[in-house]
């Protein structure tokens, strides 16, 4: 397509080294303490992304407990489109 | 009293706006600068109760005439706005401002004005003069700055305002003037234009007035109104006074007066629930309660209205209300504005009323007045009953109104105009249809581009897809205008001429030219087009071939990858690479011209060769990014291995295939064979007796390997000649064919090259020193396989995922010599036997099951599980 280089391997801009984790398993890190663990589906110049087979964790920290424990809420989504304003992170997650 | 954040204190009365007659006004305004209370008071005084009793006669007459105090959509109901232009274009505009101000001065005079104004109200009652005190008081003066043609903008504030003053008044009226303040009040500024109008409107709508006539008085009022409307308008402010002064006046007060006053008194109630304050409906409940002592009040007011010049304020009140009642059937219908019906049962919808506009309240309270008159005669249950009509019709023009608030913004010619516009812009954006397919429909639109191509041509017909487009439009919108508007004939009228605008726009789509730029003769530079799809460019970089170039040191950064081949974000930055390019290359396919018909066509001979020599180049580079020929380093795997161990890698497989040519499948195929035994898929899968139990990651690995890699090599092998099959199944024999057999994507590669050969040697293919040639490597390969047979099965027999082992051992059977089949029955005897067995204790279909898959292994070898049962 005319909208992509014909240098496949060309890193020009960090998103073509998110373009290589396209397919594949990422951590990200979004605002408000949260995780997300999916397959990246696509993304776009705004870092949203879209992702399946999602697991979001949350992290809260329990202030009434003495010990400000951290407990993580998760939840799992088939597929999720994240808004890239929160998005803080990009992580290639290593393979089982 | 500053509404809507306006500086009263800016209000310049004299301003040149007004006329010379607006004068006494300005010495109202400098008053106002002094005091607004006071002047509210005053305007609540006298006035008020003389013009109800007076005036009704006369407000019904005028309102029929058709009030008009708004130049603007309410001037359109009302005749005023002509009579008053007869009188003096100078004295309408007065009275505009003197509606917008007096609505406001009359709830807020009645609460504290009232008490000062006593001597400000005689001296207001002889308005020519004074006219100036009432406008600086009531704090409207703003109002009147405000051009006429704002006015009904204006209402609808008014229509807030009202409230506002009529809850501060509300307390206070009740001490100020009995029932004469809450008339005065009644009389909104529009009433009294309405009295203006009625006074310009003269006798007729004097003989109009249904309520009770004073007709003398009205008279009387109608001549002062003629003489000024200045007058009038101050006389509101006045009124407040008027109280005071009807004392005085008393003496002069005629048998007349009092008819009329029971009217005001009516009239007055209704008048309050225009404001919408609670506290102004009691007190005029009060008033009509009090009839008794109104009475007396009334007598006063009378006289003072006859005494003076001024009887015309007395009368305008009624007049007012006379022409309210008119006014509310015109500008209340027009406005929207339900018309007050009782005070009691107004009450409640009135105060959303007020909202409306200051005109609207006036309109209001005229029908109040006129339908108290009549209620009078009424008893109670036919005045609720008329009351909760009357509620409802205004609830109902409220809406109305509210709806049709922006109706007529925009003409018809300006919706055309927005329609026509928007239309071409659709249609630049659609673009030329014989544009279609080209690669910047593609880049702008590509999913769609491809889907309407594999969903068949249906853009065959340029012009088809857009006609359908406009048509759909058309159709829609005329649907949708019609539902909403029932105008027949414009939706139909508006739809025929939309068609032809966008046929026409089509057209002119059509001949646009296809430059991006124009050179117009005799002019100095180009016009670029823009549209919505391809803005104009503002800067024109031409990409040249050097940005290739630069992007070079990638491809070399990759030549330097191979040292390190294997490692992951080469291995990644293949798989994008790859897919670029199978992009650009199916992207290509679709530019694909026709095959030259003949040879003579000379252009079409040349696109097609250009055409080709870039399939070729894409081809090149495909090939070059798979890197099949890069070298492996020892103890790396392969990089087109660990290409394909990434599920992506995997996916891409059958577009290479399809963009490849045989000779390179070819070569995929052995280099895949050749690493068999190094695939993920293989090595990492491999079954032992105990555990088959793979991780999920690994199922998914196998299970896309066999689907995405596995048929695409399947449907590759069929049609392979038996050479290269035999060639095949040697390169196997060369690796760890253990290893291999023992994963289910190496079973059934295995299975693939071997019941290939057999499908080959049904059908006679193949020739003999081929066939002699697989024989060899035949028996080579089970020798090798033959002490893994017993190994080769996942699991227990219980797990049931031995199916394509079965079919394996089938494969080898099959082609194998008698004696090798003995083998193979030994090495597997033990699994057949135990899956007989377990059979046994399974349901039937599940068991048959088990049996059919063995026997595609028994079969094979000319035998049947029946045999063993």
């Amino acid at each position: 397509m005319a909208d992509v280089g014909d240098e496949g391997n060309a890193v020009s801009e960090p998103l073509d080294l998110v373009r290589l984790l396209l397919d594949e398993v990422v951590l990200v890190k979004l605002r408000g303490d949260r995780e997300l663990q999916g397959r990246l589906h696509a993304y776009d110049s705004h870092c949203n992304l879209v992702l399946g087979e999602v697991e979001e964790t949350i992290f809260v920290v329990d202030e009434e407990d003495e010990d400000e424990e951290i407990k993580t809420v998760s939840r799992k989504s088939e597929m999720l489109f994240v808004r890239g304003d929160s998005v803080v992170l990009i992580s290639p997650q290593s393979r089982s | 009293m500053s509404f809507f954040g306006f500086d009263t204190s800016r209000h310049n009365p004299t301003a040149a706006g007004f006329s010379q007659a607006h004068n006494p006004f300005a010495g109202l305004s400098n008053n106002d600068n002094e005091g607004d209370a006071l002047e509210f008071e005053e305007t609540y005084d006298g006035l008020g109760d003389q013009l109800d009793e007076t005036d009704d006669a006369f407000n019904d007459d005028t309102f029929g005439g058709g009030d008009s105090s708004a130049p603007a959509p309410v001037g359109k109901d009302f005749d005023f706005f002509g009579q008053t232009a007869k009188v003096a274009n100078v004295i309408e505009e007065e009275h505009v401002l003197f509606s917008r101000q007096q609505p406001a001065p009359r709830a807020t005079q009645p609460v504290a004005q009232a008490p000062p104004q006593p001597s400000a109200a005689t001296s207001s009652y002889n308005y020519a003069p004074q006219p100036s005190y009432k406008p600086a008081r009531s704090g409207y003066e703003k109002y009147k700055e405000e051009p006429v043609g704002e006015l009904q903008v204006d209402a609808a504030l008014w229509g807030v305002a009202p409230k506002k003053h009529a809850a501060p008044a509300a307390p206070a009226q009740p001490a100020p003037a009995t029932s004469a303040p809450p008339g005065r009040k009644m009389m909104s500024l529009e009433e009294i234009e309405a009295q203006m109008r009625a006074q310009a409107q003269k006798k007729p709508a004097q003989a109009a007035a249904p309520s009770p006539a004073p007709p003398p008085q009205v008279q009387q009022q109608q001549m002062h109104y003629d003489q000024g409307y200045h007058l009038q308008q101050p006389v509101q402010p006045v009124q407040p006074m008027q109280p005071q002064v009807l004392p005085q006046v008393l003496p002069q007060v005629l048998p007349q007066v009092l008819p009329q006053i029971s009217h005001a008194q009516v009239k007055e109630p209704s008048y309050h629930p225009g404001h919408g304050h609670p506290v102004t409906i009691l007190q005029r409940p009060q008033s009509k309660h009090t009839p008794p002592a109104q009475p007396a009040v009334q007598p006063a007011l009378q006289p003072v209205v006859q005494q003076r010049p001024q009887p015309a304020a007395a009368p305008i009140q009624p007049t007012q209300i006379l022409q309210n009642p008119n006014r509310l059937s015109g500008d209340a219908a027009k406005l929207g504005i339900p018309s007050h019906p009782t005070p009691p049962m107004m009450q409640p919808a009135q105060p959303a009323h007020p909202t409306h506009r200051s005109q609207g309240s006036f309109s209001r309270q005229p029908h109040m007045i006129t339908h108290p008159s009549q209620l009078a005669q009424l008893s109670d249950e036919e005045k609720a009953a008329y009351l909760e009509q009357e509620a409802k019709r205004a609830k109902r023009n409220h809406k109305i109104f509210l709806m049709s608030r922006d109706n007529g913004l925009m003409t018809p010619q300006d919706k055309n105009f927005i329609t026509r516009i928007q239309l071409q812009q659709l249609v630049s954006a659609t673009g030329n249809p014989n544009e279609h397919g080209t690669d910047e429909s593609l880049s702008e639109d590509f999913y769609y581009q491809v889907l309407t191509q594999i969903q068949g041509g249906q853009r065959q017909h340029p012009s088809q897809p857009l006609n359908n487009f406009a048509q759909t439009y058309l159709f829609q919108t005329g649907s949708r205008q019609g539902g909403m508007r029932r105008h027949n004939r414009g939706p139909e009228n508006h739809m025929q001429r939309m068609e032809q605008q966008v046929q026409r726009a089509v057209e002119a789509a059509k001949n646009k030219p296809k430059n991006k730029q124009l050179v117009i003769e005799g002019s100095l530079g180009k016009i670029s087009f823009s549209n919505a799809k391809t803005p104009k460019p503002l800067l024109n970089i031409k990409r040249t071939e050097s940005t290739g170039e630069v992007n070079r040191p990638g491809s070399a950064h990759r030549v330097t990858q191979p040292v390190n081949g294997t490692d992951k974000k080469s291995a990644l930055r293949s798989i994008e690479k790859v897919y670029t390019i199978l992009m650009n290359m199916e992207d290509h396919d679709r530019t694909m011209p026709p095959p030259p018909a003949n040879e003579s066509d000379a252009e079409a001979v040349q696109n097609f060769i250009a055409w080709s020599n870039e399939a070729q180049l894409l081809n090149t580079k495909l090939w070059e990014a798979l890197r099949i020929h890069d070298q492996t380093h020892h103890g790396n795997v392969h990089p087109f291995i660990s290409f394909l161990s990434y599920g992506k890698g995997k996916k891409a497989m059958q577009r290479i295939f399809r963009h490849t040519t045989q000779e390179q499948r070819t070569t995929v195929l052995t280099l895949i064979v050749v690493n068999l035994d190094n695939l993920d898929v293989v090595r990492g899968a491999q079954v032992t007796n105990g555990d088959t139990r793979l991780d999920a990651a690994m199922r998914e690995n196998v299970e896309l390997f066999s689907v995405a890699v596995m048929s695409t090599l399947f449907n590759f092998m069929n049609e392979l000649e038996l050479d290269l099959v035999a060639g095949v199944l040697g390169i196997v024999c060369t690796r760890n064919v253990d290893v291999i057999a023992r994963s289910r994507i190496g079973a059934s590669m295995l299975t693939m090259i071997l019941s290939r050969a057999e499908i080959i040697k049904h059908s006679q293919g193949g020739s003999e020193q081929s066939w002699r040639s697989w024989e060899i490597t035949y028996t080579q390969f089970f020798n090798l396989l033959e002490p893994t047979l017993p190994h080769i099965f996942p699991g227990t027999v219980n797990t049931g995922e031995d199916i394509y082992v079965w079919q394996l051992l089938a494969a080898i059977g099959i082609g194998a010599s008698p004696d090798q089949q003995q083998r193979l029955v030994l090495a597997v005897k033990d699994r057949v036997m135990d899956t007989v067995a377990l059979a046994k204790t399974l349901p039937p279909d599940m068991a048959a099951q088990r049996l059919q898959n063995v026997n595609l292994f028994m079969r094979s070898i000319g035998l049947d599980v029946e045999l063993l049962q």
